[in-house]
C-alpha cells in the first residue's frame, strides 16, 4: 500500500512537473533557433540538431532603426507601471482593509462587508466595460498614452486585490493584538504600524504578489490606453508577430517577460514556507 | 497603582434598540489599591465587559470610573496606564522577548537604562531569562502567555493589572507556582491585582476579595469563607464549591425551625421577619455528617451512591425526595443502606426568594 501510493505520487510529480516545464524547455531551446531550424524540420538539441544563433534575442535590444524590435523600453514601462501602482494600492488597499476590519461603518444600508464587496465589484465587471469610461476619463485629464495615466488605471485594477485580501487578513489576526497594543501605551497609529502591520507581513506579500502579477500580465488595458508615445510589454511582444511568425524572438521575449514573476514566486515561496509568518496567537 | 472606583456602571451592546439588553446592571464598586481581587460567574456573565470597561476598551452606557479620584471615563486606553492580560497569549510576534516585554516601556518613553533594569527584574520573576533574546513566536504557549503576564507587570506605575482567565493555557503545576508568583508580585510592588477567573479554586486561592457575577449582576462580593460558608444567594452556593451546596425546598415551622422530608430542622436563622413560607435550606456536604450522638437535626437518607475521591468520599443519599450529599473523611466506614445524618444547626443557611435570611 505505502509502495503503491510512494509510486502514484511520484508518477504524478514528475508527469506535472513535465507538464509546467516543457513548454519552458520549448521556449528555451527555440529562442536559440533561426528561419532553417524552427521551419525545415523538428529538431530539439543544440549544436546537435541545429547550429543555436543568438540573433532571437539580439532582435530584442535592438533600436528599429536597424531592424531589430527594443523591448528594453517597454519592460522598463512595464516594470515601471506595475511596481509603482502596486505599491499604491498596496499602501491604500491596506489601510483600506483595516479600517473595514476593525471599524463599523453605516451609510443608510451600506455595511461594511457592502463595501468589501463594492472593491470586489470592480472586479467581476468584464475589463471591456470599463474600456469606454477609462478612455474617455484618461482623455479629460490628458493622460491617455503616458505612463502616470496607466499607474491610474492598473490602481483601480490592483486595489480591489489588496484590499480583497488584507480584509480577509486582517480579520484572522485577533482584535487583541491592537487592545493589547493600546494597553501598552500605543496611540491607534502606533498600534497599527508598530504592531499589527508588522504581523501581517504574509499577507502583505501574498496581496503584493497578486498585484504585480495582474499588473504585469495585463494586455488589455494597456493596448487600448496607448498609442505610440508609451508601450508597455505585452503589447510590445504581440506586436512582435507579423506575416512571418518571428518563433525566435517571441519565444525569448516571452521567456524574459516571465522572468521577473519567476524571481518574485522563488522570493515569496521561501518566505511562505518558513511557516513562522502565522498569526499572532498561540 | 490606585484606588480604582466604578461608581453607577452600567453598560449594554444595542444601546440603540428600544429595549436594550443590559451586559452588565447598574453597580458600584471600589477596588482598593494593592489588594487582590478575583471577579468570577459563569461565561457570559459580564466578567470581560468589565474589565474592558475599566481598561477603556470598551466605554460604559452609564457611569464613571475614577482612578484615584480622577475620572478617566472619557480618557482612551493608552492614556490610562492601565495592563490587561487575555485568555490566550499574545505576544509581538516580530519582535524578540526582551522586545516585547520592553515595548509598554518604549511606548512610554522610559530611558533604555530603566527599561533594562525593569525588564530583567520581571523577566527573573517569570523565568523567562533565558529567552529574552529569542524571538517570541518560537516560545510554547505558557511561555508566551508569560510574556503576556510580563508586559503587564513591566510597568511599576500601573493603575492596575487585569488579568482575564490568563492561566487557561497554562499547565496546572505551573499555575500553581505562578498564582504565588503573581501574590508575591502583588506583595513586593503594592500592584492593584484584579483577575478574571470561572475557576473557584484559582479565585479562592488568589485573592483578598472574590466578586461573584451572575447575568451582569454582582451577587456577592466577600472573603472566600464568606463565599463559602453563607453565600448571600443561591447561585453562589450553587456556583462555588464543589460539590454545589445543598440546597432544599422547605416550609417554614417557626421563628426558628423549618421542615425538612417529614422532619423538623432546628436552625440558628430567626425567621420571624419572613412573610412567605416557603424557603430553601441551604447547607455545605462539608458540614453534613455522619451523626454520632446528636440528638437533633438528624436526618435518616437511604444511600445511593458512594465515590471515594481519593481524599475523601462523597456519599449521595436519598431522604424521601430530597437527595442529599455529604463529604465525609474516607476513613470512616460507611453503611451503603441507611446512614444518620447530622445538620449542624449554625451552618444552615434559609433563602427566602433566592436570596440569604441573615
Amino acid at each position: 500500500m505505502e509502495k503503491l501510493y510512494k509510486f502514484l505520487k511520484y508518477t504524478f510529480i514528475i508527469l506535472w512537473t513535465v507538464f509546467i516545464v516543457a513548454p519552458f524547455l520549448w521556449a528555451i531551446s527555440t529562442s536559440f533557433k533561426d528561419f532553417q531550424s524552427v521551419n525545415s524540420k523538428v529538431t530539439y538539441i543544440p549544436w546537435l540538431d541545429f547550429e543555436p544563433t543568438l540573433e532571437g534575442w539580439r532582435v530584442l535590444v535592438k533600436s528599429p532603426a536597424r531592424g531589430g524590435v527594443d523591448i528594453v523600453e517597454p519592460y522598463f514601462n512595464s516594470l515601471f507601471v506595475t511596481c509603482t501602482a502596486s505599491l499604491i494600492s498596496i499602501v491604500l488597499g491596506t489601510l483600506a482593509a483595516y479600517a473595514l476590519s476593525r471599524f463599523t461603518f453605516k451609510a443608510g444600508f451600506v455595511r461594511n462587508n457592502d463595501i468589501t464587496f463594492f472593491f470586489i465589484s470592480q472586479r467581476i465587471m468584464p475589463p471591456i466595460v470599463l474600456s469606454i469610461p477609462f478612455f474617455i476619463f484618461l482623455s479629460t485629464i490628458g493622460l491617455l498614452d503616458s505612463l502616470i495615466g496607466l499607474v491610474v488605471v492598473y490602481i483601480v485594477l490592483l486595489m480591489p486585490i489588496a484590499v480583497w485580501i488584507m480584509v480577509d487578513f486582517f480579520n484572522r489576526v485577533p482584535k487583541e493584538l491592537d487592545e493589547t497594543a493600546l494597553i501598552d501605551g500605543c496611540n491607534p497609529y502606533q498600534a497599527f504600524y508598530k504592531v499589527v502591520l508588522p504581523n501581517s507581513i504574509p499577507g502583505l506579500i501574498v496581496a503584493g504578489m497578486f498585484c504585480i502579477i495582474f499588473g504585469w500580465i495585463d494586455f488589455f488595458f494597456a493596448f487600448i490606453l496607448t498609442f505610440t508615445e508609451v508601450q508597455l510589454l505585452p503589447v510590445k511582444v504581440v506586436a512582435l508577430n507579423s506575416s512571418i511568425t518571428p518563433w525566435w524572438s517571441l519565444s525569448a521575449s516571452a521567456l524574459i517577460s516571465v522572468a521577473p514573476l519567476i524571481i518574485v514566486a522563488f522570493i515569496v515561496e521561501r518566505y511562505l514556507s518558513k511557516g513562522n509568518l502565522s498569526g499572532a496567537l498561540k | 497603582m490606585a484606588k480604582i472606583e466604578l461608581s453607577n456602571i452600567s453598560h449594554t451592546y444595542n444601546p440603540n434598540d428600544t429595549n436594550p439588553t443590559y451586559a452588565l446592571n447598574p453597580f458600584s464598586m471600589t477596588w482598593e489599591n494593592g489588594k487582590r481581587y478575583a471577579i468570577l460567574g459563569p461565561s457570559g456573565c459580564g466578567k470581560t465587559t468589565m474589565l474592558n470597561i475599566v481598561s477603556g476598551l470598551v466605554r460604559p452606557s452609564k457611569g464613571n470610573i475614577l482612578f484615584d479620584e480622577k475620572d478617566v471615563t472619557d480618557l482612551i486606553t493608552e492614556e490610562r496606564n492601565i495592563a490587561q492580560v487575555f485568555q490566550f497569549p499574545v505576544i509581538y510576534n516580530t519582535m524578540t522577548v526582551y522586545d516585547n516585554l520592553a515595548f509598554p516601556l518604549r511606548c512610554r518613553n522610559f530611558t533604555n537604562q530603566k527599561i533594562e533594569e525593569r525588564v530583567k527584574s520581571v523577566s527573573d520573576t517569570l523565568r523567562l531569562s533565558s529567552f529574552l533574546n529569542s524571538p517570541a513566536r518560537k516560545l510554547t504557549a505558557d511561555q508566551k502567555q508569560l510574556i503576556s503576564l510580563g508586559r503587564g507587570l513591566v510597568r511599576e506605575d500601573v493603575a492596575g493589572v487585569l488579568m482575564d482567565e490568563p492561566l487557561t493555557v497554562i499547565d496546572p503545576d505551573l499555575k500553581f507556582r505562578l498564582r504565588r508568583n503573581l501574590k508575591e508580585i502583588n506583595e513586593q510592588y503594592k500592584t492593584t491585582l484584579v483577575y478574571v477567573t470561572h475557576d473557584q479554586n484559582e479565585a479562592m486561592t488568589f485573592a483578598d476579595n472574590i466578586i461573584v457575577m451572575d447575568q451582569g449582576e454582582i451577587v456577592q462580593v466577600g472573603l472566600p469563607k464568606d463565599l463559602f460558608e453563607k453565600p448571600r444567594t443561591t447561585f453562589v452556593g450553587y456556583f462555588i464549591g464543589s460539590p454545589a451546596m445543598n440546597l432544599f425546598n422547605s416550609e417554614i415551622l417557626s421563628d426558628n425551625s423549618i421542615k425538612f422530608n417529614n422532619g423538623t430542622i432546628k436552625i440558628k436563622t430567626d425567621l420571624s421577619k419572613i412573610k412567605d413560607k416557603n424557603v430553601k435550606l441551604g447547607i455545605r456536604s462539608e458540614f453534613i455528617k455522619i451523626a454520632t450522638d446528636q440528638k437533633e437535626n438528624i436526618v435518616n437518607v437511604k444511600v445511593t451512591r458512594v465515590e471515594d475521591f481519593g481524599n475523601f468520599k462523597l456519599i449521595t443519599g436519598k431522604a424521601g425526595d430530597l437527595e442529599i450529599k455529604s463529604k465525609v473523611e474516607r476513613e470512616i466506614p460507611i453503611s451503603t443502606e441507611e446512614l444518620k445524618l447530622h445538620l449542624p444547626a449554625e451552618k444552615c443557611c434559609i433563602y427566602s426568594n433566592e436570596m440569604l435570611v441573615n
